[in-house]
């Protein structure tokens, strides 16, 4: 049962926490937090808890002040055990340092405390281990068991499998799992879930579940995710799973919020990018100099390092001993250089960090004045996250300015911000039965012990990422794992467990598996970068000047322009792992354009944003003037002047060259360029659907008789599918629309060949253990584990098409990079007339859709064959030929 | 149309050369136990690459060649002999010697072929000669001093696994593909990769074989020619390649 949680009263608080710990509490900090109130006594009643609360909510504090307390007074009494009581799980090696810090000093002081009083206190021992902690420390840790144990998912499955630490793990009483909010929507999110309930398995007093979140919508889902099933017999004896209980405080609303989207320019189609950019910059420096310590979020890392150098740049008095005033902050970093970044950014010595994703969680860093956001956050939670970091304590009014690069981002922020007043906050998903995952964590099941098989699949289904887990895929991860799908007679290679059909018994297979399995383990792929290479046809020899990630370079066209390590680079061809560029360009970047395009939008804010244009269609088609039409802009998203009549421009045009789409109208756009046909989509869903609704369309319009690739091209706003010939979307959209549910096959059929599948199976393939990143020493590059992806899958698809991770692999596809349920809600809306669709033949691409044309990520759809392609090409190459002999 | 002749008397046949006079064919870069290298480098892969190629080889059979010449690279480990290699490498040496003479050219990955080899009385050849038609088959991974080699006319090496990518905008396929060109005076054959996934890019990497480590100019001057669906392309030069598909 899910149950909101009730304040405490200071009396009820005082009364019920150790002495000695109250007094220590009042000398530091004087008074409860309101989180305090909601938390701490629901803890001491040992009641599963989510608590959610903007970042300076002092959240930790709430999570172990009552475990500090029940472990105070077992030190009085000389009680306390060699045993875990409490795992605290962080997604951050950096955050558990912090804890572990963060802890050890009150212990100390309320030792101080004790000692002036003559109490004698036993020691109560806090170790962190992470991938990071030295093996003299981890010995160190399974002789002496540390009563708090600091841990990350990882290195919690890792403990699982070793004896030493599941003894102590036998009793364990609390559990803590902070940032579960980051957690949660991933795969690292799903394995953490079957760890905790195999800890749960493992303790004979079942803990208490304790979910540490910043704001994150709906609190109940994540609850669940949070405190899992258990499982029960009814009457007929037979097994069924129950939510556990849980207790939600919500405290998301309580920090208050300054944010304001602010646009460099009044008019940002009419003008050059050097203008732009020295708009926007100027902007930036402006903000940085009213304030004393600002953070800036970009949404790329790429993206980070460029706002640093043209800041530099253009600015060089502001930021002369720019290092001193300010640095980068990005995972790519190396950990010295962040954590001398997080250091001076406490000591209050930096004027501005800019920052990817890595300083969203909850480290400490110390006093923030004002938050930039530059582009879209592409959701309201993360808005709100980003911006929570300044203003540490509770009530400190968090400032944020949001400064958008163009006109979608400018009418998706002021969306957002309005959603984000509104307190509507986008829906998290939790990914349910990956396969992938559940090999890994199978594997170390059985690592640590012999399990009966109907056990191991109760204690898995308990998990709330897997409790609708069908006992076929079940069995099918079973059969892998046990070396059935091998097919041929040397199958016992690829075993990593054994299954005993008769006894219904499973265990690990083979002297290796523990290692295997201990420098395998994680969820997170491993993506290959490329060297970037400066070509030298004259000499033959490259210059090398760094290096970019493979979803980079996807991106990159020829001719495009990027900035690595504060220098321009044209984009020429990519050769293998090498990218090969030009370094002579004069030309402004073109890629990427402030990087929004990693993150996609959130459907719940997409809809919000086509609400708002239906809004202004209707106005507009009122015959409405403009002073009204801005006015309602104004009032409606509180924007400034500038972004009003940017927003207003934008729309107009947009109404009086071709027709505004909104919630109830999808707009098609025919065009044709010189070489191309193209077919604009206007479905602003953000990407995840558009790449659904795009491969489906492009898919079904490719395969008529003549079988040609077709290009797709896509961003949040929309679609757009060209080709030489004129494609048939009439055709293949009402099929679709027809058969709404027919969209995953249609869908399955249409990935299974494709470079897209190909890299999502290699990180498939790699989490389930099929490709070993590390073995007998040796670690294998993204390169080289592609290549043993791209044979594994080509002799998978033609004998085992069911195979359990081909599956998960599709599932991962469709569920979570695509968002297929939500494609298919919208061809159900086309079909019973909810939504409208109009097809207009345009001369030129509506304002609408130039961000789409000359931004989009491009892809393609592979209709003609292999050999199809080489005739076609052969002829190509040989008339080539023939013309230049002609010439 | 099934086949091409790209010397005199010499012919494409899928994945092979044929010489039809002589009834020879020949084969190159088997790389047996591919698969199982893979295994023992964690990477957990389906055996379906052998019976592949024992498919292709009893299509081949049916020309009913008098020999067949194994180019080299017809075990993939450098090291020890894996029992898949073992197994493998006899069972499709039983296929062949039913209907022909196997003739085997030892190729850098072949150090210790020698135990199958020997099994079946068969030997290990540095490299095979035609005398009458100045032909040597040699597997190319090293110069030698033996004379066959400067007075042959025809040399056919296989090592270097050619293949060529096309591209058009994002779209990019890679085809094995037969190399001819020259090395001094000598034509210069060099026979794909017999195993189905293997084949390097020759217009991005660098050629191994020292046959054709020759100044650019020259390398560019060979002509390449494609395989697929047992069809085959004449694509020119690769310098003409190279210039029209920039």
């Amino acid at each position: 049962m899910m149950q909101e949680a009730i304040q405490a009263t200071i009396n009820e608080l005082d009364e019920s926490l150790d002495p000695l710990v109250k007094e220590w509490f009042y000398n530091k900090f004087g008074g409860y937090s309101l989180s305090q109130k909601f938390g701490v006594l629901n803890i001491l009643h040992r009641k599963n808890i989510l608590i959610s609360a903007p970042t300076g909510g002092t959240k930790t504090l709430t999570a172990f002040l009552g475990i500090l307390s029940y472990l105070v007074s077992l030190a009085k009494k000389n009680e306390l055990e060699n045993k875990i009581y409490c795992v605290y799980i962080s997604p951050l090696k950096a955050l558990n340092n912090d804890i572990g810090v963060n802890l050890k000093k009150p212990l100390e002081e309320i030792c101080e405390l004790a000692e002036k009083k003559g109490i004698k206190l036993q020691e109560i021992r806090v170790n962190v281990r992470t991938g990071d902690t030295p093996t003299k420390e981890r010995v160190k840790m399974a002789k002496k068991s540390p009563h708090i144990f600091i841990t990350t998912p990882e290195s919690l499955a890792i403990v699982l499998t070793t004896k030493k630490f599941v003894d102590y793990l036998k009793s364990t009483e609390y559990f803590i799992i902070d940032e579960i909010h980051s957690l949660a929507n991933n795969k690292r999110g799903v394995y953490l879930s079957l760890s905790i309930e195999r800890l749960e398995e493992l303790s004979m007093i079942p803990p208490t579940r304790i979910g540490l979140s910043a704001t994150i919508a709906p609190l109940e889902e994540v609850a669940k995710y949070l405190v899992g099933f258990s499982k029960i017999k009814d009457k007929q004896n037979k097994t069924k799973f129950l939510p556990r209980d849980c207790v939600i405080a919500d405290i998301q609303y309580l920090k208050k919020m300054d944010i304001k989207v602010l646009s460099p320019l009044p008019d940002m189609i009419n003008t050059t990018s050097k203008e732009i950019s020295y708009a926007l910059y100027s902007l930036i420096d402006k903000l940085i100099e009213e304030h004393k310590t600002t953070l800036i979020f970009t949404n790329t890392r790429s993206a980070t390092e460029r706002v640093i150098n043209n800041l530099k740049e253009m600015f060089p008095k502001n930021y002369e001993n720019i290092d001193e005033k300010i640095g980068a902050h990005h995972s790519s970093l190396g950990k010295e250089l962040r954590f001398s970044i997080e250091q001076r950014l406490r000591e209050g010595k930096l004027k501005a960090v800019v920052t990817s994703t890595s300083l969203e969680l909850g480290i400490d860093i110390g006093y923030v004045d004002l938050v930039i956001l530059l582009g879209s956050p592409k959701a309201v939670s993360r808005a709100l996250q980003r911006i929570g970091r300044a203003g540490h304590k509770l009530h400190d009014i968090s400032k944020g300015r949001i400064i958008v690069l163009d006109q979608d981002d400018l009418v998706e922020c002021a969306v957002l911000l309005k959603e984000a007043e509104e307190k509507h906050i986008d829906k998290i998903q939790i990914q349910k039965n990956c396969l992938d995952v559940l090999s890994q964590h199978i594997l170390g099941a059985t690592i640590q012990r012999i399990w009966s098989i109907d056990e191991l699949f109760d204690v898995i289904r308990q998990s709330y990422c897997f409790n609708t887990l069908s006992s076929e895929d079940f069995y099918s991860v079973i059969s892998y794992l046990s070396g059935e799908y091998s097919g041929l007679e040397k199958r016992n290679i690829y075993k990593k467990i054994w299954y005993d059909s008769e006894t219904r018994q499973v265990g690990k297979k083979g002297m290796m598996a523990r290692i295997i399995y201990m420098t395998n383990i994680g969820t997170i792929p491993d993506e290959s970068s490329s060297l970037v290479v400066v070509a030298s046809p004259q000499s033959r020899k490259d210059e090398i000047v760094g290096n970019i990630s493979e979803t980079f370079l996807e991106r990159l066209k020829k001719g495009d322009v990027f900035v690595l390590g504060g220098s321009k680079y044209q984009f020429m061809y990519s050769r293998g792992m090498k990218t090969y560029v030009n370094a002579s360009v004069s030309r402004p970047p073109t890629i990427p354009s402030w990087g929004s395009e990693m993150l996609p939008l959130s459907f719940d804010l997409a809809i919000a944003i086509q609400k708002f244009r239906r809004v202004l269609n209707e106005m507009f088609e009122k015959k409405k003037d403009d002073k009204e039409i801005k006015e309602f802009i104004e009032k409606n998203i509180h924007a400034d002047q500038n972004s009003v009549s940017s927003i207003y421009t934008y729309f107009d045009e947009q109404y009086c060259f071709a027709k505004i789409p909104h919630e109830n109208k999808i707009l098609i756009e025919r065009y044709a360029d010189a070489e191309k046909k193209y077919v604009i989509f206007h479905t602003l869903y953000g990407r995840r659907v558009n790449e659904a609704l795009s491969r489906a369309i492009a898919f079904a319009a490719g395969g008529g008789i003549i079988k040609r690739d077709i290009e797709i091209g896509l961003n949040d706003n929309g679609f757009f599918l060209a080709s030489i010939r004129p494609l048939q979307i009439e055709k293949a959209l009402s099929l679709l629309i027809e058969n709404p549910d027919s969209m995953k096959n249609v869908l399955i059929d249409a990935i299974d060949r494709t470079e897209y599948f190909k890299r999502r199976f290699r990180h498939c393939a790699v989490r389930s253990l099929m490709i070993l990143r590390n073995y007998k020493g040796v670690s294998k590059s993204a390169g080289r584990q592609q290549v043993g992806a791209d044979i594994m899958l080509s002799g998978l698809q033609k004998s085992y098409n069911d195979f359990p991770i081909l599956k998960e692999t599709r599932r991962e596809i469709l569920e979570d990079a695509m968002e297929v349920e939500n494609a298919i809600k919208i061809l159900k809306e086309i079909k019973n007339k909810k939504i409208k669709v109009e097809t207009i033949d345009a001369e030129f691409p509506s304002p609408f859709s130039l961000n789409l044309i000359t931004q989009g990520y491009v892809d393609l759809m592979k209709m003609e064959n292999k050999v199809e392609f080489l005739k076609r090409m052969h002829k190509k190459i040989k008339d080539k030929i023939k013309e230049r002999k002609n010439e | 149309m099934n086949k091409i002749e790209i010397l005199p008397g010499i012919e494409l046949k899928n994945k092979a050369l044929w010489l039809k006079k002589e009834k020879i064919l020949v084969i190159s870069d088997l790389h047996l136990g591919y698969e199982e290298a893979l295994n023992q480098r964690g990477i957990f892969i389906p055996r379906v690459i052998f019976s592949k190629i024992k498919k292709e080889i009893i299509e081949l059979l049916k020309l009913k060649p008098k020999k067949i010449i194994i180019l080299g690279d017809l075990k993939h480990e450098f090291a020890q002999i894996s029992a898949q290699e073992w197994s493998d490498a006899l069972e499709l040496i039983n296929l062949i010697t039913k209907k022909a003479k196997i003739i085997l050219i030892k190729g850098n990955h072949d150090t210790i072929l020698g135990p199958i080899a020997k099994k079946k009385g068969l030997e290990i050849l540095p490299f095979y000669y035609l005398d009458k038609e100045k032909i040597i088959f040699i597997h190319g991974n090293k110069i030698t001093p033996d004379k066959e080699l400067y007075s042959a006319k025809i040399m056919i090496i296989g090592h270097e696994h050619p293949a060529i990518e096309l591209r058009e905008g994002v779209k990019k396929e890679k085809y094995k593909c037969f190399l001819l060109g020259k090395w001094k005076k000598t034509k210069i054959v060099v026979v794909p990769s017999f195993l189905p996934t293997l084949g390097e890019n020759i217009l991005k990497e660098k050629f191994l074989s020292p046959f054709l480590k020759q100044t650019r100019e020259d390398v560019e001057k060979f002509k390449v020619f494609v395989i697929q669906d047992k069809k085959f392309y004449d694509f020119g030069t690769i310098k003409e390649i190279r210039t029209v598909s920039k």
